[in-house]
């Protein structure tokens, strides 16, 4: 009996590291103003942070349009045809790479 | 993939790499970026870490990290694919359900887990197959990881075959599936699933619940999950859910899609002519890191520096690993720490004065039991998926 009243306030303490709720901290990760940044935001913040994107670097306009028809067909992203156009200028223009 | 078949491509791969330099001229491969710092922010269980996303949540490593043998869970990365993660779970509640082609379907809770199966450790390295990414010139898809998508832990828990053993599996069963608690945020997009063949389940593929002597941090896949020594973390399931024994190869986007590399000798391709055949990226080819000093760090001339990092490879083993301070023009070797196991990271420290001053760059090249060796990043192949860089490490520092 001794032996497993032992066993049991072992279990427990092991997890008191997790006895409620932890809490992820929000980041704001930092992204460009300009024309298409009210797309951006409404279309490409619902399944991850701007992390993704600015972690890619300066990409080239064919990159971003990949990206964006990655999102839609295998991800499923749901995002107008017009929006989906403004994005990718939007990305080419702030995170282009001239090409 | 058989152990058999693994040591004849891995063989095959050593040989292809010595002095390739054709993989079409608009590749170039690189050192993977290493100017990254942690940023000033807790992610629970964590201490400070470099943050490519909060949400979800992908934390790396720094460099300083791998000076050490063993990582520590504070510092072990953090890499999710969908951003709706339970914030909390209820450990009596909490069950893991086998169900598929098995006589008996049950709910395997923590406490049986813990308590109805013989229980087994193993040091094992666990390493992002995008690991180095940012070193794929031109960029290839996904996250652009520095070098520090990767730790060694022990890890405690029980067998996988013992667990799939008390479902009793039917004639005909091949495949397992393998699906954690996170989920997307929408729900038409492919959920997180992965799939090992029977064959690939040898007695170190185990259901795991302990890292380091403490329940696995919630980041890192509380309170279960599912170590495959040897093979890249996409196998290393997290918050495991459901584990499902099919019959047949399950479609699913995160093995049909992601996760692949070209299904020749090198995994070697080019940007414009892409392989037409793919596999999964299964077992890990042979790495190694410095953990110290770090890149740009100054040191003084003439004092005593000692070198520190880790090299590990998918379970061959590390043979040695050497030190080149004349930009691979020779060669030393380095001393091994303690051996905890083939899956294991093997620590190595070299020591020595820097009797010049100016820039120094340190080099430093794992070679394995079969004498297979790091290639230097620029004849690592490109893939379009950014997986498997080994290229040799390269850190400069200043004597002054
Ligand atoms: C329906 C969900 C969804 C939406 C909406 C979405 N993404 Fe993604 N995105 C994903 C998933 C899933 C991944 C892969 C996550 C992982 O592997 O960690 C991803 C990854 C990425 C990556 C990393 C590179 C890669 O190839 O994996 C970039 C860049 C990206 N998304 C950009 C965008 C942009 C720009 C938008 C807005 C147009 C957007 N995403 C909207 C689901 C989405």
């Amino acid at each position: 009996m001794k032996k497993l009243l032992l066993i049991l306030a072992f279990c427990t303490a092991m997890f008191a590291q997790v006895t409620k709720a932890v809490e992820v901290p929000y980041i704001s990760y930092e992204i460009k103003m300009g024309k298409g940044f009210d797309e951006v935001n409404a279309n490409c913040l619902m399944c991850h942070s701007f992390g993704y994107i600015t972690n890619q670097g300066p990409q080239s306009r064919a990159f971003w349009k990949g990206k964006v028809d990655k999102m839609i067909t295998h991800f499923k992203a749901p995002i107008a045809k017009g929006d989906a156009e403004i994005i990718v200028n939007y990305l080419a223009k702030h995170y282009g790479n001239g090409k | 993939m058989k152990r058999r078949d693994f040591f004849k491509t891995a063989a095959v791969v050593g040989v292809a790499t010595v002095g390739s330099s054709a993989f079409g001229s608009n590749v170039a491969m690189r050192e993977p970026i290493d100017s990254r710092t942690p940023q000033k922010i807790n992610f629970p269980e964590k201490r400070p870490m470099i943050t490519h996303s909060n949400r979800p949540p992908l934390l790396e490593a720094p460099r300083s990290t791998f000076s050490q043998v063993i990582t520590p869970n504070d510092e072990f990365f953090v890499r999710w694919h969908l951003p709706d993660i339970p914030t909390f779970i209820d450990t009596d509640k909490y069950a893991i359900r086998i169900t598929g082609n098995v006589a008996k379907p049950y709910e395997l809770t923590l406490k049986e887990l813990k308590e109805d199966f013989e229980q087994i450790e193993v040091t094992a390295v666990v390493q992002c197959g995008g690991n180095s990414r940012s070193a794929f010139v031109p960029i290839t898809g996904g996250v652009q990881w520095g070098s520090g998508a990767m730790g060694c832990a022990k890890w405690k828990g029980v067998r996988l075959k013992d667990v799939l053993k008390r479902a009793g599996m039917k004639e005909g069963s091949h495949w397992v599936n393998f699906n954690g608690m996170e989920k997307p945020a929408y729900d038409k997009t492919p959920d997180f699933v992965r799939e090992l063949n029977l064959d690939e389940l040898n007695e170190d593929v185990m259901i795991a619940y302990q890292m380091n002597d403490e329940d696995l941090p919630y980041l890192n896949g509380f309170p279960t999950r599912l170590i495959v020594p040897g093979y890249y973390s996409d196998s290393w399931v997290k918050m495991i859910k459901d584990i499902v024994v099919t019959k047949d190869h399950t479609p699913l986007f995160f093995m049909d899609q992601a996760y692949r590399i070209a299904a020749n000798a090198t995994h070697g391709e080019t940007p414009d002519h892409l392989a037409k055949m793919t596999k999964p990226i299964t077992r890990m080819n042979i790495k190694s890191f410095i953990g110290f000093p770090d890149e740009g760090a100054e040191v003084e001339f003439q004092s005593q520096l000692v070198v520190r990092g880790v090299a590990f490879d998918g379970g061959i083993g590390i043979e040695k690993v050497l030190i080149s301070l004349d930009n691979g023009k020779t060669w030393k070797e380095a001393m091994l720490g303690i051996d905890y196991g083939r899956y294991a990271y093997r620590a190595f420290r070299y020591s020595f004065r820097p009797n010049e001053k100016g820039n120094l760059s340190i080099m430093a090249k794992a070679i394995d039991h079969l004498g297979q060796e790091q290639p230097l990043a620029k004849d690592v192949p490109w893939d379009r998926g950014g997986y498997m860089f080994n290229g040799i490490d390269i850190v400069t520092i200043k004597i002054v």
